[in-house]
């Protein structure tokens, strides 16, 4: 039954299944396949005219650009389907507009990616972090800040700073990572300091960065201050003129920067998030005091720790503290899909060709499974896709 | 009469009564959740349908249960299967598991899908739903035993199952298979997916169940006669 569908509806691909009326006024991409599908897979060339639409990543970036960051669920999607497509959504195209006519010369500029939960914050996120690696940009990817404050299993205190705490096996990862995304930068960037680890060791001014990010991959217990010599490097170097790069500093859950940690001391007295290296760092880096890149930022009440499940909004994720640190910045809401994105979604988890039908049941195929669809999820994107999971 | 009614006069009655699990007076009519019922316009229907619509506007009528929805994805085997995995009346957690289950399923079979040569990708069997009847259906025993007491010894004679019977049977064989054979790590839904996908390729801990039992039953074919039903 399900061969005889796809040798019917094959004909039907010239019109994009069946909508005729909206075909016809894409002339001027003649290789559109389908009406949720677009050819453009470079995220600097979108527009509106490609709102809700879904491109896709290609397969070769895939790797360097999201080690980490994506979604577990999405990760499991792309896995499933052989392909990562994104779809392009209002808040992504703002960001990227955004940060196509930012002035780069004067301070960083903040962005803060707001919304309900499941609401796609995180996805946006990631949509903005391939234009910036497509636009030759260095990306700063922290995949999520509360992984930071939680489930630690070793706290070292720090060589550096006597009341500080180090993370190795975080700053250790995400080192690993960093390494990934950011290959080709590595080795031109030289360093503007001597850095002395141990007695014995040492990194001399102008070795190049990778040399810093390997030692600290391998020295385990110097990574969380390596992590800081790296932010501290790329935060005088990003504005500079010659061999200038722009920085990207992009953070998932940056409510859990501010607030309070799970951690304890050996007196079992609670951690500050101050107390953290990677935390104190990082902070470090989203005050716009250097130039020359741009600071985007997602809102994530899923990780977060004593927040109530209905807050979403910037004030209440932040807190006090961290609003008044995060001030000025620039809100972008992320909103729930409209119908047009829905149509987009649910003609993508419909699509036959590539993925032989994701929407299984054979009521999901009809008006009627539809409305229920639009009824249970309330056009929520994530709740639409474990609904989609499972029909 | 008297004993019934002081029996009635409970200080404190709760604030929800359970009405459906009473035994109904069978004055009292089955509800009808299915939403194309009611969308037959009033020229289209036959004259047992007026009928029983005009019965239904002077009967009483019983209450639904909550499994019960006019959803298009309401599925009863579904649910049976749902409320026999349920513990303790847990059924948020029993739901989650069988979802949890039809989605590895579907994975599992879209990226054999994927990795298979064209010849046979019309064969492969992508609907978790589909997969889920046919495993049960392979899981079916078509014959049953039961103990029957004949001159002071048990015999287990092959009788005939109902529908219903065979249903439970194969739900039943699944759960337990699910619960006991499987390594202290291996999730629910994992296992589940698992024996489910062997069923429906007929092969698998379960189906073998069944073949046993078909093959005592065979064997134990000259006691037969003792069946008196």
């Amino acid at each position: 039954a399900v061969l005889r569908r796809t040798s019917q509806v094959r004909p039907l691909h010239g019109s994009g299944c069946g909508q005729q009326q909206e075909a016809i006024g894409m002339e001027t991409r003649p290789e559109t396949f389908s009406i949720f599908r677009t050819q453009e897979n470079d995220p600097a060339c979108q527009s509106e005219q490609h709102l809700g639409q879904y491109y896709t990543v290609p397969p070769s970036h895939f790797h360097t650009v999201f080690p980490h960051g994506l979604p577990p669920r999405y990760q499991q999607q792309v896995k499933t389907f052989n392909e990562g497509c994104v779809m392009v959504r209002q808040p992504a195209l703002e960001l990227i507009s955004h940060l196509k006519r930012a002035d780069y010369s004067k301070p960083t500029l903040r962005y803060l990616l707001y919304g309900v939960k499941g609401s796609g914050k995180t996805m946006s996120l990631c949509h903005t972090v391939h234009y910036c690696s497509t636009q030759g940009w260095l990306v700063l990817h922290i995949p999520d800040a509360h992984l930071w404050v939680k489930n630690c299993k070793e706290l070292l205190p720090s060589s550096y700073h006597a009341s500080r705490f180090d993370q190795p096996i975080q700053a250790s990862n995400w080192l690993r990572n960093f390494r990934t995304t950011n290959e080709h930068f590595l080795s031109k960037i030289k360093l503007r300091q001597r850095y002395v680890w141990t007695k014995r060791e040492s990194t001399e001014e102008g070795r190049p960065l990778g040399e810093l990010v390997d030692m600290g991959v391998s020295r385990v217990k110097s990574s969380s201050d390596v992590v800081g010599a790296v932010l501290k490097e790329l935060r005088l170097q990003a504005g500079g003129t010659e061999g200038g790069f722009r920085l990207a500093v992009a953070v998932d859950g940056v409510n859990g920067l501010w607030g309070r940690t799970t951690l304890k001391k050996e007196d079992k007295s609670p951690v500050a998030p101050e107390e953290l290296t990677l935390v104190h760092n990082l902070r470090k880096m989203i005050n716009n005091d250097w130039c020359g890149g741009a600071v985007i930022a997602t809102l994530s009440q899923t990780g977060s720790l004593y927040a109530p499940s209905s807050a979403y909004l910037p004030q209440e994720l932040l807190g006090e503290e961290g609003f008044d640190s995060m001030d000025p910045f620039v809100p972008v809401p992320v909103s729930l899909y409209s119908e047009k994105e829905f149509e987009s979604c649910y003609l993508y988890y419909l699509d036959h060709i590539h993925f032989h039908h994701w929407l299984q049941h054979p009521h999901s195929q009809t008006e009627e499974g539809k409305k229920e669809l639009i009824f249970l999820s309330n056009r929520n994107p994530s709740v639409l896709e474990r609904l989609c999971a499972f029909l | 009469m008297a004993a019934s009614l002081t029996g009635l006069l409970k200080p404190w009655t709760p604030r929800v009564l359970l009405v459906r699990w009473s035994r109904y007076n069978p004055y009292y009519l089955e509800p009808e959740p299915r939403k194309e019922v009611y969308h037959i316009p009033e020229t289209e229907l036959t004259p047992e349908q007026k009928e029983e619509r005009e019965l239904k506007s002077v009967r009483p009528i019983k209450a639904a249960t909550n499994s019960v929805t006019s959803s298009v994805f309401n599925d009863p085997v579904l649910s049976k299967f749902v409320n026999m995995m349920m513990k303790d009346g847990d059924k948020i957690i029993a739901k989650g598991i069988i979802t949890q289950t039809l989605e590895n399923m579907k994975r599992k079979q879209v990226e054999k899908y994927h990795k298979a040569p064209e010849g046979k990708k019309a064969e492969i069997e992508c609907n978790p739903y589909a997969i889920f009847h046919q495993a049960l259906e392979n899981c079916k025993p078509v014959i049953g035993l039961a103990s029957i007491q004949k001159g002071g010894k048990f015999y287990q004679v092959p009788i005939p199952l109902t529908d219903n019977r065979r249903r439970f049977l194969a739900m039943k064989w699944m759960i337990t298979e699910c619960r006991d054979n499987k390594h202290r790590r291996t999730l629910m839904y994992e296992k589940l997916s698992q024996e489910l996908l062997a069923a429906f390729s007929k092969e698998g801990n379960v189906v073998k169940r069944k073949h046993e039992l078909h093959k005592m039953a065979e064997s134990n074919r000259a006691y037969a006669h003792y069946r008196w039903w």
